[in-house]
């Protein structure tokens, strides 16, 4: 049934928002945003090897925290992820003979998404007591001690994917989960309620700003953050990635209550454990932001992130059929889906991963500024996936 | 040319899949699987290298169909550099991919312009808005299409391969 868009259209009086002014934006966005296309010319970049990472980090833990007799082992480098260099490590020093596991998660000079490790740690602090999150041990967010922008945080044990299964795949797409769909999916709409009915207002989220309720302002700060990475990093025009910046702004919904968005929740960025598929931690808060739940439920619903039973059902992030995700998500937070909101959102996010996948990852890897330019090559050849959707979803509207 | 492009990038493919992963130690995941994406834009590669120039003719055609198409409703100050992309792009070498990936970008470029409208956001027509979604979705099904072998997409068996689609623009 095709939805009727006009209603959204239409500002109310009070909304002073100018959804063309592409200055709108969080004050830490557009400084994450300026330093990429400052640093872009820095490249090429190149995997560090394990013996400069435990350079790094006996420098490093020297100097913010005084340790002596440091010995950094069982280094090992971790998969997973379009995004950052993470490795795993072990940190022995005088006070500490026995060690502790962590992990460095760093940027690379340029990435799939340019993100901010200081975001990323207050949320994390921020969720310490209420979801699982790993713990954070340290936080570089520009890179000023480590050389490069990074986060340190106690390891997690777990699995993002069932070690016996028939589904597995780059970034988690395409991980089939099966028999262990009964146990996950619950703490999966658990957690997408828990996430939106944090409050915010009390936590200390210094790198963030808050669009004002009741205004177009959260899906602007979106627009405005996603077409800065396009028109930054543009290698080739898209006729679509255009227009559909274009319906964006014409279009964008009042957010009547931002929340926080984890923005990036879907198969493959939680972990658990096996066998009891107990949830172990909540990963890749990088592109949390306040804004409107609606934008983290249209995330989830996307097809590329799901999978489909043998019997033809679609499940979201293979977990739970749609319909079924969206009452279960309803009752868990005591919000009322929109279906027009979400549609927009639908529309906002195969946005956001068109703009990532054949615009950010093309540059970063045309610059040969990334660890794995090879992983962004290969996402970058599913963005017409999105292209489509966009077709497909402003069509409808 | 002997031995051919084919023949190498199976060999390549080969050297990849019973010789260097296996010798990946199991805990060496990135090596691991950047080897086998090496090994999967091998194969995508040696199914589209022989397509490439008439894909890229396709498209810049597919293009220029859409920017003659936007040119009547354009501002008339964006209207100039839009027509004059079009003869860059009616004038370029057809057999070089380089030269028809560059028409691509200028053309894109004065697209994009008339899109957004200048500085006062224009409203585009409704009848050039049904003109750019329909060569939108021509665009979207041919890349993907173009990439169906990266196994990423969802519905990756309601396309066609390589030879159908071509054939299909003629």
């Amino acid at each position: 049934m095709a939805i009727d868009m006009s209603e959204i259209g239409e500002a109310p009086p009070v909304d002073r928002v100018d959804i063309w002014n592409r200055e709108d934006m969080e004050p830490r966005i557009r400084e994450i945003l300026d330093r990429t296309v400052r640093d872009r010319v820095k490249g090429p970049y190149a995997a560090k090897t394990d013996l400069e990472v435990v350079a790094m980090l006996e420098r490093y833990f020297a100097r913010t925290e005084g340790l002596e007799s440091i010995r950094i082992s069982g280094i090992s480098r971790m998969a997973g992820g379009a995004s950052k260099e993470q490795f795993a490590f072990t940190l022995q020093h005088e006070g500490d003979p026995a060690g502790e596991r962590l992990v460095l998660r760093m940027d690379p000079l340029e990435a799939i998404s340019q993100t901010c490790r200081g975001r990323e740690a207050q949320v994390h602090i921020a969720f310490a007591d209420i979801l699982p999150v790993a713990p954070v041990r340290s936080i570089d967010a520009d890179g000023e001690i480590l050389g490069q922008p990074a986060i340190i945080l106690g390891f997690v044990n777990g699995v993002t994917e069932p070690s016996e299964g028939k589904g597995h795949g780059v970034s988690g797409i395409g991980t089939r989960y099966d028999d262990w769909a009964a146990k996950l999916a619950p703490q999966f709409v658990d957690t997408l309620a828990k996430v939106h009915r944090f409050d915010w207002r009390s936590a200390d989220l210094s790198y963030f700003a808050a669009p004002e309720a009741g205004t177009r302002q959260a899906p602007i700060w979106q627009v405005n953050w996603w077409s800065q990475v396009w028109w930054d990093g543009v290698v080739q025009p898209v006729a679509m990635v255009t227009y559909a910046e274009r319906w964006l702004r014409e279009n964008a919904p009042v957010c009547d209550a931002p929340v926080m968005c984890h923005s990036d929740l879907r198969l493959g960025n939680f972990m658990f454990e096996e066998p009891s598929g107990k949830f172990t931690a909540v990963l890749d808060w990088e592109l949390a932001h306040i804004g409107d739940f609606h934008e983290d439920i249209a995330w989830a619903i996307q097809r590329l992130f799901g999978t489909w039973t043998d019997d033809g059902t679609f499940l979201v992030c293979g977990l739970i059929a749609r319909d079924e995700f969206l009452s279960a998500y309803e009752v868990a937070s005591g919000n009322q889906i929109d279906p027009v909101k979400l549609h927009y959102y639908e529309v906002l996010n195969a946005y956001k991963c068109a703009v990532i996948d054949l615009g950010q990852a093309m540059r970063a890897a045309t610059e040969s500024n990334n660890h794995q330019d090879i992983i962004l090559t290969w996402l970058g050849s599913a963005g017409a996936v999105f292209l489509e959707q966009l077709v497909m979803l402003i069509r409808k509207a | 040319m002997l031995p051919d492009i084919d023949l190498r990038i199976a060999n390549m493919i080969k050297a990849l899949e019973q010789v260097i992963l296996p010798a990946l130690p199991r805990d060496q995941r990135l090596a691991r699987d950047q080897a086998m994406l090496v090994a999967g834009h091998l194969r995508m590669i040696g199914e589209q290298w022989k397509s490439a120039l008439r894909y890229e003719q396709v498209a810049l055609d597919d293009l220029q169909g859409l920017a003659r198409d936007l040119l009547p409703g354009a501002p008339a100050f964006l209207a100039d550099d839009l027509a004059a992309a079009l003869a860059m792009a009616e004038a370029c070498d057809r057999a070089s991919v380089t030269a028809i990936e560059q028409a691509n970008i200028a053309i894109g470029h004065a697209v994009d312009a008339v899109i957004l409208g200048g500085s006062d956001h224009a409203p585009m027509p409704s009848a050039a808005v049904d003109r750019l979604l329909d060569y939108a979705l021509r665009h979207a099904r041919r890349e993907r299409s173009w990439f169906k072998a990266n196994r990423l997409d969802p519905d990756q068996n309601d396309l066609p391969d390589l030879v159908t689609m071509l054939a299909e623009t003629n």
